[in-house]
C-alpha cells in the first residue's frame, strides 16, 4: 500500500543539499524555496513573484533548474539540490558568479542567485550559446532593474571562462 | 472560472501557502486511482506547474494530493509504427531531448520548446497539461491538432479517448474521478507542413491567441489543412467544418477565405489580456501569418 500523510501530519524528507544531507519533518504543503529559507537556513534562494514567473527562486534540482516556489519540498525527497550557497569553492568564487560581478550584471541583486542558477543550467546543457540562446534560456528570469543586457553580456563572458 | 482565474492572478495575490491538504504516494498506478476513486476532493499531481500556483492562488482547494512522480514507469518515448507514444510523467525536458521526438513530430517540438520557460519545462508534463485542459494552453492545441489517443488509465481498466473528444470545457475533460491520463499518442503526419505562431503580451505569459497548423499539399493544392488554435474558446480550437471545405482547394488563394471563415464558428472570451473582438482580429492575424510562411 502506498503511503497517506492526513492533514497536519507531518512528512520526513531527506535532501541532499550543496553535498550535505538534511532530513526534516514537514508539512507536505511546504514549498522547496520555503524548506530550503526557513528550514535550513538558506536564504540565499530569493521568493519574488511567487507564481512561477520571475526566477528568483531558481535551483538546480537533480541537474536541472526548478523555480522552487512551485515544487512542494515532499516532491523533493531523495533529491540533489545546489543553491547559490553552493557554487563558491574554497572561498574562490565560480566562474559564473564572477562574470557577473565583473560585468556588473546586477543592480540590486534580488534576482542575482536566480539568475546565475538558471546560467548554471544554461551552460551545462549549452557550454556555447549564442545570445538568442542565452536570451530563450533566461527568459524566465526577471530583473526589474533592466539590466538585462549585462546579464547577457556576463553569460557570455562566463560561457567563455567555462570553456577555457 | 477562467476568467476569475485571469482576474484574480495578478490583481489579489499575496504570498500564501497552498490550502493544507494529505499527501498520498502511491506505489502503482493501481493505487493512485483506486485512491481517486475513494477519497472525495483528490487531484493527481504530476509536474505541478499549474496545479501548484492554482492551489495558492486558491483557484482550487484539494483535500488530497495524489503524487504521481514516483510512478517512474510512466516516464518514457517510444516510437511505434505511426505514432510516437510519450509516458504521462515524461517532462517537457526529456520530450524536447529525444531525437526522435524532434524528427518525427516537428509540430510538437515547435510548439513545446514555447511552453513557460525552461525551468517550467524541467518539470512540467504534457498529460498535466491536457488534464488541467486550460483553454489557453498551446500543448492541448497542438495535441487536438493532431487528434491525438488519449490513453487513460481508471480502476476499471485502459481506454483511449480521442483529443477531440477529450476537452469538455474549461478545465473540464472527459476524465471520470479515478481515472488519470498515462501516455499520449501522437500520429506521425508524413508528407505535411508545419507551422505555429502565437502572439503573447509579455515573455512567459499564456498566449493571447496561437495557432498551430499542419497542412498537407500536393502542387499547392491542400489535401489535408489542421488549424489547432489556443486562447480563444471554452476549449481547444479546430474549425473542423472550416477545414474540410477547403480540401482540394489551392491554398495559395484560399488563404484570405480561411481568414474570414475561422472566426465564425467562435466567441472568444475578454478578459485582462484582450477582448473578445480583438482576439478575433488576432486569430485572423496569426492565420493568415501562418498560412503564409507555410506557403514559403
Amino acid at each position: 500500500m502506498g503511503v497517506l500523510a492526513n492533514k497536519g501530519e507531518k512528512v520526513k524528507v531527506r535532501v541532499r543539499v550543496n553535498g550535505v544531507w538534511y532530513e526534516r519533518y514537514v508539512s507536505p504543503r511546504m514549498l522547496l524555496v520555503d524548506f530550503l529559507r526557513d528550514e535550513l537556513g538558506l536564504t540565499g534562494t530569493k521568493v519574488g513573484c511567487d507564481t512561477t514567473t520571475c526566477g528568483a527562486c531558481t535551483v538546480i534540482m537533480n541537474g536541472r533548474s526548478v523555480k522552487s516556489c512551485t515544487v512542494l519540498a515532499v516532491q523533493a525527497n531523495g533529491a540533489d539540490i545546489l543553491t547559490i550557497e553552493g557554487l563558491a569553492q574554497d572561498s574562490k568564487l565560480h566562474p559564473i558568479q564572477q562574470a557577473f560581478m565583473d560585468n556588473f550584471a546586477l543592480q540590486c541583486g534580488y534576482c542575482t542567485p536566480g539568475m546565475i542558477m538558471q546560467t548554471y543550467f544554461l551552460l551545462k546543457e549549452n557550454p556555447n550559446p549564442t545570445e538568442e540562446e542565452i536570451r530563450d534560456g533566461l527568459h524566465g528570469n526577471i530583473c526589474r532593474c533592466t539590466g538585462y543586457q549585462n546579464i547577457i553580456n556576463a553569460v557570455k563572458d562566463a560561457a567563455g571562462r567555462m570553456r577555457s | 472560472m477562467l476568467k476569475v482565474y485571469l482576474f484574480i492572478q495578478y490583481k489579489y495575490y499575496k504570498h500564501v501557502y497552498p490550502p493544507d491538504f494529505a499527501y498520498y504516494i502511491p506505489n502503482s498506478i493501481y493505487e493512485a486511482v483506486d485512491f481517486l476513486g475513494r477519497y472525495d476532493n483528490a487531484r493527481p499531481l504530476a509536474g505541478g506547474q499549474s496545479l501548484l500556483p492554482m492551489l495558492k492562488l486558491r483557484l482550487l482547494n484539494v483535500d488530497y494530493i495524489v503524487d504521481l512522480n514516483p510512478l517512474k514507469e510512466l516516464d518514457y518515448v517510444s516510437l511505434n509504427k505511426d505514432y510516437m507514444e510519450i509516458g504521462a510523467l515524461t517532462r517537457y525536458y526529456e520530450v524536447l531531448k529525444s531525437s526522435i521526438v524532434n524528427e518525427k513530430l516537428p509540430l510538437l517540438s515547435m510548439v513545446i520548446r514555447k511552453v513557460g520557460d525552461m525551468q517550467v519545462r524541467n518539470m512540467g508534463t504534457i498529460a498535466g497539461s491536457l488534464a488541467n485542459a486550460d483553454p489557453a494552453s498551446d500543448t492541448c492545441a497542438v495535441t487536438l491538432v493532431f487528434d491525438a489517443d488519449i490513453v487513460t488509465t481508471s480502476s476499471s481498466g485502459n481506454r483511449v479517448i480521442k483529443a477531440r473528444d477529450f476537452f469538455k470545457g474549461p478545465f473540464t475533460t472527459a476524465l471520470a474521478k479515478d481515472e488519470i491520463v498515462t501516455a499520449i499518442r501522437y500520429p506521425i503526419l508524413e508528407g505535411y507542413k508545419f507551422n505555429f505562431v502565437k502572439v503573447v503580451r509579455r515573455a512567459g505569459d499564456y498566449p493571447l491567441v496561437s495557432v498551430a497548423v499542419a497542412v498537407k499539399l500536393k502542387d499547392g493544392v491542400i489535401e489535408d489543412l489542421r488549424l489547432g488554435y489556443a486562447g480563444v474558446s471554452q476549449t481547444p480550437y479546430r474549425p473542423f467544418e472550416v477545414e474540410k471545405s477547403f480540401i482540394g482547394k489551392s491554398l495559395k488563394d484560399s488563404i484570405e477565405d480561411i481568414v474570414s471563415k475561422v472566426v465564425e464558428g467562435v466567441n472568444p472570451p475578454s478578459d485582462t489580456r484582450g477582448s473578445s473582438s480583438y482576439r478575433k482580429e488576432v486569430m485572423r492575424n496569426v492565420t493568415r501569418k501562418a498560412l503564409r510562411e507555410v506557403m514559403g
